[in-house]
């Protein structure tokens, strides 16, 4: 028997915004970055992308990439369905707004650390010799998106009502 | 609530046999040569290098989804609607 003092568990519904914010922060970066703007691709640190062949293979990593980043948004709406239908999540739009933005920093931050710095895979803008400008404003944005998402699910506390208690 | 089960693994099939499918041979005289290049001595550690960080955020957000009693994240409780104390009894 369920009664007014039930736990609540924000986490659930964090969990599920994260996953869909760093996934559409992965199609930002992917189609905006690697395929619009053409800035870098995948392994354009590695493989630069001067010939037909080179592009190609480049071209197959950011499809790689690109089903790596679907499958994590899949997840994070397979865990919002979930999240919905529990009666101890409360659904809470601010919470899940700052976990899409903290979700999108956090893709930032990880793959700005991982890949431009640790591991040189490629760089946010690779057709210049000095590649750090871009590569610190990438990390910046992301940063600041992290500050601002958890700003805002920390004001989602003040949000107690379950999705299920709703209809 | 309906099952999204059946759905979803209609999708995964379909999906498979996309993948399944062979590539496109779009430039037929490179072909070759980009599938060597793609399918070099270094595939699995370009793999894995390439989606460590999608493995880190999944891997980070299944545990705060299946872990709801981490201290970290102290459950909070509803605002009681129950009167703080009884009536006196008549």
């Amino acid at each position: 028997m369920e009664t007014d003092n039930t736990p609540l568990h924000r986490a659930p519904l964090i969990a599920a915004g994260i996953l869909i914010g760093a996934g559409m922060g992965g199609f930002v970066d992917g189609i905006l970055l690697h395929q619009i703007l053409q800035w870098h691709n995948m392994l354009s640190g590695k493989l630069p992308p001067n010939n037909l062949v080179d592009a190609k293979v480049n071209m197959y990593w950011d499809g790689v990439f690109h089903a790596a980043v679907w499958v994590m948004t899949a997840l994070g709406l397979r865990m919002l369905w979930s999240a919905g239908s529990r009666r101890d999540v409360p659904w809470s739009g601010r919470s899940f707004s700052g976990a899409l933005i903290l979700g999108w920093g956090l893709f930032n931050v990880i793959e700005g650390l991982i890949d431009h710095q640790l591991l040189g895979l490629h760089h946010v803008y690779e057709y210049t010799d000095n590649h750090l400008p871009a590569d610190l404003g990438f990390l910046a944005l992301g940063v600041l998106q992290l500050g601002l998402g958890w700003a805002l699910i920390r004001a989602g506390r003040a949000d107690t009502t379950p999705a299920a208690r709703m209809r | 609530m309906p099952s999204i089960s059946s759905p979803l693994n209609l999708l995964a099939g379909l999906l498979a046999l996309l993948l399944a499918a062979p590539p496109a041979q779009a430039c037929k005289v490179c072909r070759p040569r980009v599938d060597a290049a793609i399918h070099a001595s270094d595939y699995t550690t370009n793999a894995l290098l390439l989606l460590l960080p999608v493995a880190l955020l999944i891997g980070g957000a299944l545990l705060l989804f299946f872990s709801p009693t981490l201290v970290l994240w102290k459950p909070t409780t509803r605002p009681s609607t129950a009167p703080l104390s009884s009536p006196p009894a008549s």
